[in-house]
């Protein structure tokens, strides 16, 4: 099992600063297979708002499109330099005193996506990221940060992953998130990294009164390790939905969770995971609901399918009270393909290998609220590609 | 030339002789033969063993289907040939909603009358459950026969189709089956403990009697039911002559 903080020397990998491209780099080969791993066409592609390949950083012409609604796309290090105001959200909600990866992005990096939506505005299609390495040796350390202001709505898609001539690197990308007053702000994020890659991302997220956030994280492809625990502090009235899907393959060593923090009342949270391990993986599946005010309501469901002898699933749900008037709740399960199952199937008409998928693909199919179909669609396009691996 | 050929069928449960040495035969396509008898008698057993679920294992003997020897074909090859068996129990699967095996039912077996079958067993309301997590009963049965008949069997078993269901469900499930064979040319191997669904069925070709892993009796309805239902099994078994 790995510890909660395994530790990777930031030392040993090269860091630099972004510097801005044309499009013309997302004609590459390397960024187009890296691309395609997170279910992006060539064409899905060139529709991001934003793109960094290893430190090279394109805002494409969507972003002009985005700035019709008044919102801003731009690299962090320029809206800081840019806006005074966006001072007051940098390391607002996370802190580089919290672990040495947050230190050291501080140290090395300001770079990263930083995404503005003004009050009242819905942003008409979800906005896409992309976040790609294909350099060896590279370490990528990014700094986002998202706002979604006062009734507004935003689905921001973000597809991080790596080309296959990658045997080393390690991608650090410090997130923070906040959904003002009555705003709503899904975030899908989708994983395709390869085995010699350390990812570390540190998210926080603030959702003011009235607001929604819904997380849906997919990993799906082999990693040297990875170690996420995301924060969402919920204010009064508020919501959040973290969904992760965590398919963990060869010698994986994945340590996965999130925590919602219920800061007033009528706050409400749900943590959903689906832990698929194949291989030698070892996925720790974490989750924490803690409720600091009265009025709140709070549950995890954390599910498990091993797929071999030799993999791991270790489920740590836990609930934190600091009040009486607060329902939290969990359910956890780790199991097999029951034989029975496939059984029922294969008396259906179906192939061993396409009763495992059918109950796989059932297995990962997690609803989450907001989505909407275009992000939905992309979802389904990802879990199909996975399922199609993960008959183990 | 028979639909359903078996041959001096013996099987084996782990180390429990579950059938043993049975001779049967569904010669011609629109028969519905009806198999009864005690608890463990084996009907069960049979029917597994005629789709080939695994752990049912065939010491001796053969199954012949459309004069093709289906002994060691896999249940989903037995499938594709036209052999279908609606589960007494069907399993919990929690992560498939029904629509989810519908859909790919319907892209495996083509049927058209799937929409008029969901509206006659009343399913239509259940297809965004998961598979059979905390059906009725009813709902278990007749989702079970839907997606049965999904697959436009020649050869239809039913297990047990009218256990643990109200009287509705029990008509719902007799209507389907009665439009199904009106429809399609085959043949009905029902599985029945309390024979509530028979008289629902518009016609019984043959009743057969199992005991102790063995046919026992095989006549014709008119025959033997009224004894079934008045003496019960053993009784009637005795009146036959047979060594319960």
């Amino acid at each position: 099992m790995i510890k909660k903080q395994e530790h990777v020397s930031i030392d040993k990998f090269i860091v630099d600063r972004v510097e801005s491209v044309d499009e013309s780099i997302l004609e590459s080969t390397d960024a187009i297979s890296a691309a395609k791993r997170i279910g992006l066409s060539k064409h899905e592609f060139k529709k991001a708002a934003y793109v960094q390949i290893d430190y090279s950083q394109v805002l494409t012409a969507v972003r002009k499109m985005l700035e019709k609604y008044g919102v801003i796309v731009l690299n962090t290090r320029e809206a800081l330099r840019k806006y005074s105001w966006v001072k007051e959200y940098y390391w607002r909600v996370l802190s580089p005193a919290q672990d040495e990866y947050m230190a050291a992005t501080e140290k090395y990096s300001a770079d990263g996506y930083f995404i503005y939506v003004p009050p009242k505005t819905k942003v008409p299609f979800p906005i896409l990221t992309c976040l790609l390495i294909t350099k060896d040796k590279l370490g990528q350390l990014l700094h986002n940060i998202i706002i979604v202001d006062e009734d507004s709505e935003l689905h921001l898609l973000t597809g991080c992953s790596v080309s296959h001539i990658v045997n080393e690197a390690i991608h650090i990308g410090v997130s923070e998130f906040y959904v003002a007053k009555n705003a709503k702000l899904t975030f899908t994020m989708v994983h395709a990294w390869s085995s010699g890659i350390d990812v570390r991302p540190r998210t926080g997220v603030i959702v003011d009164e009235g607001g929604r956030f819904t997380s849906y994280y997919i990993i799906y492809s082999p990693v040297k390790s990875v170690q996420a625990y995301p924060i969402v502090y919920l204010k009064r009235g508020s919501r959040s939905y973290n969904v992760a899907i965590i398919v963990g393959s060869g010698k994986s060593r994945y340590d996965i969770g999130s925590k919602i923090v219920l800061m007033d009342k009528e706050s409400c949270g749900e943590i959903i995971s689906r832990n698929l391990a194949k291989e030698e993986s070892r996925i720790i599946a974490r989750a924490n609901l803690t409720a600091k005010a009265p009025n709140t309501k709070g549950h995890v469901e954390c599910l498990g399918l091993l797929l071999s002898d030799k993999a791991n699933i270790k489920a740590v749900p836990e609930l934190e009270s600091y009040v009486h008037d607060t329902e939290l709740t969990h359910e956890a399960s780790i199991g097999r393909i029951a034989e029975e199952e496939l059984i029922y199937l294969m008396s259906k008409g179906f192939t061993e290998e396409e009763a495992k998928s059918m109950i796989i693909r059932g297995f990962l199919s997690v609803d989450a609220p907001d989505l909407p179909i275009q992000i939905r669609k992309e979802i389904n396009k990802v879990l199909n590609l996975i399922t199609k691996e993960a008959k183990g | 030339m028979s639909l359903l050929a078996i041959k001096n069928l013996t099987v084996r449960v782990r180390e429990k002789t579950v059938v043993s040495d049975i001779n049967f035969n569904i010669k011609n396509t629109g028969e519905v033969h009806v198999l009864m008898g005690p608890n463990a008698a084996g009907k069960t057993s049979l029917l597994a063993t005629i789709m080939g679920l695994p752990g049912y294992n065939i010491v001796k003997g053969s199954i012949y289907f459309d004069s093709k020897n289906i002994t060691k074909l896999p249940p989903y090859e037995r499938a594709k040939l036209g052999i279908a068996l609606a589960f007494q129990f069907p399993p919990l699967i929690k992560g498939v909603r029904l629509k989810d095996l519908v859909k790919a039912m319907l892209v495996k077996y083509h049927c058209s009358h799937a929409s008029l079958l969901a509206k006659i067993l009343d399913v239509d309301q259940l297809m965004n459950r998961y598979l059979f997590v905390g059906f009725s009963g009813g709902e278990r049965r007749r989702t079970e026969l839907y997606i049965t008949l999904i697959q436009r069997p020649r050869l239809l078993m039913l297990d047990e189709p009218d256990s643990g269901v109200d009287i509705d469900s029990i008509s719902k499930i007799a209507n389907a089956i009665e439009l199904y064979v009106e429809n399609v040319p085959a043949s009905i191997l029902l599985v029945t403990h309390s024979g509530q669904i028979l008289s629902k069925l518009k016609h019984i070709d043959y009743v057969h009697i199992m005991n102790n892993g063995r046919i026992v009796y095989s006549g014709y309805p008119d025959e033997i039911l009224p004894l079934i239902f008045k003496l019960g099994y053993r009784k009637t078994l005795e009146k036959l002559g047979i060594k319960p």
